[in-house]
């Protein structure tokens, strides 16, 4: 932590979306060339801003200014390198990891996995009152192309928004820091006359809380939190299935069995994904451990790629992550040339050559019935865990470091998770000081998952503040 | 080669060019961003009227902007308070956090026990002891061991910011809600400690903006009226000058980085006692607040009673971005915006001093 560069990538900095905007001139994500020229070319000026807002800061973090522009070409580069643009391969392999799931298992009902609050509760009318088109928005923690998570929402956003034609008229707001800004984007959503809202972020949730209950003529949608409202709905799926078959990848890929992991906060979501990974590690690769740490931020590429390089540096040979949002983790590995498991979204194209595979998430899986319901004014608030089997989360498509022998394995645990989500959770379950946390034969409640908080055998590390 | 036109000194400073000149820089901002807009396939004249009605013009839009401005407030008034006595104490950041973590401290443990006002009082007196303490720190070594203040102020931030850290996430503080099983997040205040907001005029404010403009009139008088802004005005130009007339130059920097801190101390006290109501570890952190205040106390060219207008019109300017945003709008654009605006501004503020002179060598055609 002595190095200025160092100093200047603490969260508070380089977590952008303060006034002004001032995080891509520091940090340019490591996404596919063409999005960044897009962006680049519309951000041109933003320097001006940043240099008043940052005068101070721009000297002393002028080296991290300096190398995340070569990054950026790095990353350039490499995708003009790959045969087919980014942004045309993309859907293809969506559409080749959506057979892929088909085939293995078939297509459950979303419905199957949604809870209302309460049972027999009216419906909120929150659908178009003059016939006009339903006007839904999403509320982004990050930028839109941040190569991971707030981009698959995005991606989501666009598909919602071609299944329904002009029946729907979607719109985003980005870069919204948490805190008391988001109140006042939602009140201006809400003023533009959008009756349905996706909040995409944890820290978002209090806001949204106070928003639905303000508002009860809105319909708002929140992924990844738990508080409920009349016309609050929370939405997310079982991840740790696929962190599972993940590791799998993973673990099949390591030679000398030490892997590393990063982490974002010690919350049960990220400590489900932990102890999944690490047991599909070992179901390939029984000695194997996983040393883990922990980043504090859901989204900090320069700090998640010092601390991978950190555990590089410390011996370990295949690298993965949860709660991240970033592939920063994966230039680390790419720099070094070892394998990467992924999280959030299918970065096959850009990071080939190390790329094993990773957790994706489907959110339109969801969130398309869901506007429908709004049309048909048969929306009411409720919980939703979707899983594979349902289609809500999957698997990336595999990259060429996944021989086919290990591919089949995966895919046999992939078609039998779908059935029995949850069921890389089955005794007997030691934590890692030995304890026994589950008995033989037995799996974990939902309940129990969502509150996690002990760490499997195997993990090296603990859970902060445990 | 010359350079066809050069700066020279104004002899005299014409009062209207200090109103004239922001309005003409806004104006040539504006001018600037309607190329780009056009550039862009926009009409600007649909644009700047979103910016002003979303910022400014309706209740509901001045209601949020006066709450996005309240920080921005405290932090400006922080900068240009320390910047005036040329102390460069960009810690508002940090000293933030501390008036938060402070504040969120006293307001938890008196709770609901007290009568509703002396929680509310205690508390931004907490956040001020607690922002000045910290900003103290930076005072003192500044005046005892001649550190350069920029770079202690600076990392102190970073400190503040593992603080909030280790409060919220990495242990089982005071402040942590135990009941977050899921996320850890600071315990709620008790409804009593929250602070009240008013309707005044038809729009909300909150306790804490009225707080700001208090402390910015108090602030103003210091300044100008008080003997401690005297010699602070000598300090600035020569401290030198400063020791041999007696000044305690050395306190006076302390007890000035300290007024700083205090100030953006109770812009954390606000954020936790009218806004969020608990201890937001990364709420706080991610508005990057007290950078902006810099910005802010440069606008107002450090006149206390000025960060107050710049801070609502850079809050008025945060929203209506949000609200310009969107699928055909995307944010580098909004920043685009937004960063002409300051960057002339700024730049605008070389002619209140100077003029432009043509080079007679090179032509005499242009006169200024």
């Amino acid at each position: 932590m002595n190095s200025w560069s160092q100093a200047c990538d603490w969260p508070g900095r380089t977590e952008f979306g303060g006034w002004p905007h001032t995080y891509y001139l520091f940090n340019a994500p490591a996404i596919s060339g063409e999005e960044i020229l897009n962006k680049r070319l519309s951000k041109k000026w933003l320097p001006l801003a940043a240099t008043i807002a940052l005068g101070v800061g721009l000297v002393a973090c002028g080296d991290d200014n300096g190398s995340s522009s070569e990054d950026t070409t790095a990353a350039a580069e490499a995708t003009a390198d790959t045969t087919a643009p980014a942004d045309t391969t993309a859907p293809t392999d969506t559409a080749a990891a959506t057979e892929s799931s088909e085939a293995a298992a078939p297509a459950g009902d979303w419905s199957a996995n949604f809870k209302p609050w309460e049972e027999g509760a009216a419906p909120v009318a929150c659908g178009p009152k003059d016939g006009g088109a339903l006007k839904a928005a999403w509320v982004y923690v990050g930028p839109i192309n941040d190569g991971g998570w707030t981009q698959t929402h995005d991606e989501a956003r666009q598909k919602v928004q071609e299944h329904f034609g002009d029946k729907i008229e979607t719109t985003y707001k980005e870069n919204v820091p948490e805190g008391e800004q988001v109140s006042q984007v939602i009140e201006d959503l809400i003023a533009d006359g959008n009756t349905v809202i996706f909040g995409t972020s944890f820290g978002f949730q209090d806001a949204f809380l106070a928003a639905a209950e303000k508002h009860p003529d809105v319909c708002f949608e929140f992924a990844t939190g738990y508080k409920s409202a009349g016309n609050l709905s929370q939405f997310y799926g079982a991840a740790e299935d696929t962190d599972y078959l993940t590791g799998m990848a993973a673990g099949a890929a390591s030679k000398n069995g030490k892997l590393g992991y990063l982490a974002s906060f010690g919350i049960p979501e990220v400590v489900r994904g932990i102890n999944a990974w690490t047991l599909g590690v070992r179901a390939m690769n029984p000695d194997a451990t996983v040393k883990v740490v922990w980043v504090n931020s859901w989204f900090d590429p320069p700090n998640e790629r010092k601390q991978a390089e950190a555990l590089i540096a410390a011996g370990v040979d295949v690298l993965g992550m949860k709660g991240i949002d970033s592939p920063a983790t994966g230039d680390a590995a790419k720099a070094k040339g070892i394998p990467w498991a992924g999280y959030n979204r299918d970065n096959s194209a850009n990071y080939g050559d190390v790329w094993l595979t990773g957790t994706q998430y489907h959110w339109d899986v969801y969130e398309i019935p869901r506007l429908q319901q709004v049309l048909d004014g048969a929306w009411v608030a409720g919980n939703y865990y979707g899983n594979i089997g349902d289609g809500f989360v999957g698997l990336s498509t595999y990259g060429d470091l996944v021989s086919a022998e290990t591919r089949a394995t995966i895919d046999a645990k992939k078609a039998e998770l779908a059935a029995n989500p949850g069921g890389e959770f089955t005794g007997p379950i030691k934590d890692t000081a030995g304890k026994e946390q589950l008995a033989a034969g037995k799996q974990h409640t939902y309940e129990e998952l969502m509150g996690m908080q002990y760490l499997v055998e195997g993990v090296d590390g603990e859970i902060p503040a445990g | 080669m010359k350079s066809p036109i050069r700066l020279e000194r104004r002899l005299k400073q014409p009062r209207w060019l200090n109103w004239a000149i922001p309005f003409i820089s806004l104006l040539g901002a504006l001018i600037v961003g309607a190329v780009v807009l056009l550039a862009t396939g926009k009409n600007p004249l649909d644009v700047y009227w979103r910016i002003l009605d979303r910022g400014f013009l309706s209740k509901r839009s001045i209601t949020g902007t006066l709450r996005t401005a309240t920080p921005l407030a405290f932090t400006g008034m922080c900068a240009a308070a320390a910047f005036r006595l040329g102390v460069i104490n960009i810690g508002g950041e940090g000293q933030l956090y501390v008036g938060a973590v402070g504040a969120a401290l006293v307001g938890l443990w008196l709770g609901g026990s007290v009568p509703v006002g002396i929680t509310i009082i205690v508390m931004v007196v907490a956040g001020m002891l607690f922002g000045a303490m910290y900003a103290s720190i930076v005072g003192v070594l500044r005046s005892q061991f001649n550190t350069n203040e920029i770079i202690t102020s600076l990392m102190m931030n970073y400190i503040a910011g593992i603080i909030l850290n280790y409060l919220i996430f990495n242990s089982r503080s005071y402040w942590r809600d135990p009941r977050s099983v899921g996320f850890p997040s600071g315990k709620p205040l008790d409804e009593r400690a929250h602070w009240p907001s008013y309707e005044l005029f038809g729009f909300g404010v909150s306790f804490g903006f009225l707080i700001a403009v208090v402390a910015a009139i108090v602030l103003w008088i210091i300044y100008k009226r008080s003997r401690l802004g005297f010699e602070i005005g000598i300090i600035a130009d020569s401290p030198r000058a400063a020791r041999y007339v007696g000044i305690r130059t050395k306190w006076t920097i302390v007890a000035v980085t300290a007024m700083s801190g205090a100030l953006a101390g109770i812009g954390g006290a606000s954020q936790v006692g009218d806004f969020a109501h608990y201890l937001d570890a990364k709420g706080l952190q991610l508005n990057n607040f007290g950078y902006t205040g810099i910005v802010v106390a440069a606008l107002a060219r450090l006149n206390p009673l000025g960060a107050i207008l710049v801070a609502v019109l850079l809050g008025g300017l945060t929203n209506a971005g949000y609200s310009l945003q969107g699928p055909d709008f995307p944010s580098g654009l909004v920043g685009t915006l937004q960063g002409l605006i300051l960057f002339t501004a700024v730049a605008g503020e070389i002619l209140t001093k100077y003029r432009l002179r043509a080079n007679r060598a090179a032509s005499k055609a242009v006169t200024a």
